[in-house]
């Protein structure tokens, strides 16, 4: 009987967590138990970086002390050094090997909900009553076998023509790469998507928590949150098929928000938006999940213009990196430009004086 | 290890989140500021609620915690475990048993009675939020219950859409006074919190506001004098596992058909439980 997909709760969070307690201890996934410890951090950076390497994603946290800002700056100044190999085919989501796949849209799905490891229901106590909660269950006799490829939770609701569909402009077709070139306002999506899943997590956090309080309209529901494996392929250049290169872990994001018109065709159907990163990353995928709703549909009640909804605010201001250099410039001399505010200042009040 | 107090609280927390407790029953729909403590599970997942259930909660209290009506929830399970485990009392998931019913998203199937406390969890206290952001602005007019801006969304979704488009947490007017926000329950669940037996307190642990409807007090939800309440229709519908209608359902698909079943749990175990007795 499926009556309740997650009946046994106390069964699920159990095993959620041992996963996790697992994942940390390198008995998967990363197999250095030195580096397992820092996964987070390791898959934050790469991100931020937008360099997918572990090994350097290490010694940058290492050569930083563990700011991870500026480890995730370390990655980026690396990639000026690095020469591009080519481009890859596009990840179907569908095609990620799923290590955690959770809906909350729906009680249950095709493929089912998979807690994977989580910290989410680990109580954050350091020590005493009830730290040890609801212990680690030893996972089952491994005979689930999670489904491949796996839909997303929302393709149900997109098959039957409820999920509007972002349009997107016949010459913005082709991705931008914001490394080459530097594109204009109106940006096009690819670009505002690329600068996303570079942004920082924090700063995306807040800016996507201020449309979730109330400067905005977006309350998501998850249709669909998967953390795994991504096979990155390219096209070899003599067979001209395409073969695996590698893979990277990823967080992938759908979430929906309120119904709209569609003006395609006036009908009504539910806005959606899509968050991705490198590594996992639930936090910074949930949060560009709901700037890209956002962005695609401003309006519902409190009006248009909010700061999650104009893509000038979250293009500009979400790079940790670039946010974070200029913020700390302010420590350099500026001997030269205060003597001309304080001069300026004395002009002032003599004119105060005179007047 | 370190020695933590019954109910995870120390007792001056516990008296100041029952004083607004208490100023919130005494002014029905206000919605009271308390300074809400930090819990060991994350903003968002239940702290509001879970800091009253933690400081009503007495040696002789039974509580029950549900998720989407669900006991078996994965976060319903983990705050049920977590209140046993600070305070060793009794848990269970018959509604009818519970002194303290703690709730994310629903209102029991099963009348509740005066013996019983509902507690919610709340995302967003302030009703006025969808039209006014500003905490400042809203207080205001709460004062000068200056709803017209509620008033005018409400007409412009009629207008658009038929309906206002607001599916959960549906404004609702509190003692003939406030307006209030009832949480993300759906609207089938807006008309049981009328003249309801049981007290319900609502706990916002992120927005750290807490406010309360009072035992037998009027709920209505806002609606134009020539219109009706529309909730989510199940009419013919059945559950699929009891047989139960007229209650609100989770919906499935299998095999491509859309099933039906009890959303709240308990109550799905009791209709099949009585239906089985009643063969038998």
């Amino acid at each position: 009987m499926s009556y309740v997909a997650i009946k046994g709760g106390s069964e699920a969070i159990g095993r959620s967590k041992n996963l996790f307690k697992k994942m940390l201890d390198g008995e998967f996934l990363l197999e250095d138990s030195n580096t397992s410890k820092l996964i987070f951090g390791i898959d934050r950076i790469m991100g931020e970086g937008a360099l997918y390497s572990e090994k350097l994603a290490v010694r940058a946290i290492h050569v930083s002390g563990c700011n991870l800002l500026e480890a995730a700056f370390y990655l980026r100044a690396h990639r000026s050094t690095c020469r591009r190999a080519g481009k890859s085919l596009a990840i179907n989501g569908g095609e990620i090997r799923v290590i955690r796949r959770i809906s909350s849209a729906f009680k249950e799905i095709e493929g089912g909900q998979i807690l994977g490891p989580s910290s989410d229901f680990i109580l954050k106590l350091l020590a005493g009553h009830g730290s040890d909660l609801l212990e680690a269950i030893d996972g089952g006799d491994g005979s689930r076998k999670i489904q491949h490829p796996l839909p997303s939770g929302l393709s149900d609701l997109r098959s039957r023509g409820l999920i509007m569909t972002v349009a997107v402009k016949e010459n913005e077709r082709k991705p931008v790469d914001i490394t080459r070139s530097s594109p204009l306002p109106p940006y096009p999506r690819s670009s505002m998507m690329q600068v996303m899943a570079r942004g920082e997590t924090g700063s995306m956090l807040g800016f996507a928590y201020t449309s979730l309080r109330g400067y905005g309209d977006i309350h998501p529901t998850i249709g669909d949150l998967r953390l795994g494996m991504a096979a990155v392929k390219m096209i070899h250049p003599l067979t001209g098929k395409a073969v695996v290169v590698g893979e990277i872990r990823v967080t992938a994001v759908e979430s929906v928000g309120s119904f709209q018109r569609d003006s395609k065709d006036n009908n009504l159907r539910l806005t959606s938006g899509f968050g991705f990163c490198f590594g996992f990353n639930e936090t910074k995928a949930i949060s560009m999940s709901i700037l890209d709703l956002a962005m695609s549909y401003p309006h519902y009640s409190v009006g248009e213009k909010s700061i999650a909804t104009d893509p000038e605010i979250i293009f500009h201001h979400i790079d940790g990196i670039e946010s974070m250099g200029f913020t700390d410039h302010f420590k350099m001399p500026h001997y030269v430009t205060f003597q001309a505010d304080i001069k300026t200042l004395e002009r002032a009040m003599e004119h105060d004086e005179n007047g | 290890m370190v020695e933590i107090s019954f109910a995870f609280f120390d007792e001056d927390a516990k008296k100041e989140i029952r004083r607004a407790i208490l100023k919130g029953i005494a002014l029905p729909g206000y919605i009271v500021p308390f300074a809400s403590r930090e819990m060991p599970l994350a903003r968002g997942w239940g702290t509001g609620g879970l800091q009253i259930s933690l400081s009503i909660i007495t040696e002789a209290d039974t509580i029950k915690v549900i998720d989407q009506g669900c006991d078996a929830s994965v976060n319903a399970v983990n705050i049920r475990e977590f209140i046993v485990a600070t305070t060793d009392v009794r848990a269970t998931s018959t509604t009818g048993e519970a002194s303290i019913i703690q709730t994310r998203h629903r209102v029991p199937e099963t009348a509740l009675t005066e013996e019983q406390v509902l507690v919610f969890q709340v995302p967003t206290p302030d009703v006025l939020t969808v039209v006014e952001p500003d905490t400042d602005k809203q207080k205001k007019m709460h004062a000068h219950l200056e709803y017209s801006k509620l008033w005018v969304l409400l007409y412009e979704d009629t207008a658009s859409f038929g309906d206002s488009r607001i599916a959960s947490r549906y404004p609702v007017e509190v003692n003939d006074h406030f307006i209030m926000d009832p949480s993300p329950i759906p609207r089938y669940d807006i008309p049981r919190l009328n003249d309801n037996p049981a007290l319900m307190l609502f706990g916002a642990g992120r927005e750290k506001r807490i406010y309360a409807i009072p035992p037998y007090t009027k709920v209505k939800p806002i609606v134009f004098d020539d219109r009706s309440f529309q909730m989510e229709d199940f009419t013919g519908k059945s559950c699929m596992r009891c047989g139960a209608e007229n209650v609100f359902f989770d919906t499935l698909k299998k095999d491509g058909e859309v099933q039906y079943y009890c959303s709240d749990s308990d109550f799905c175990d009791q209709t099949l439980e009585s239906r089985k007795s009643h063969a038998s």
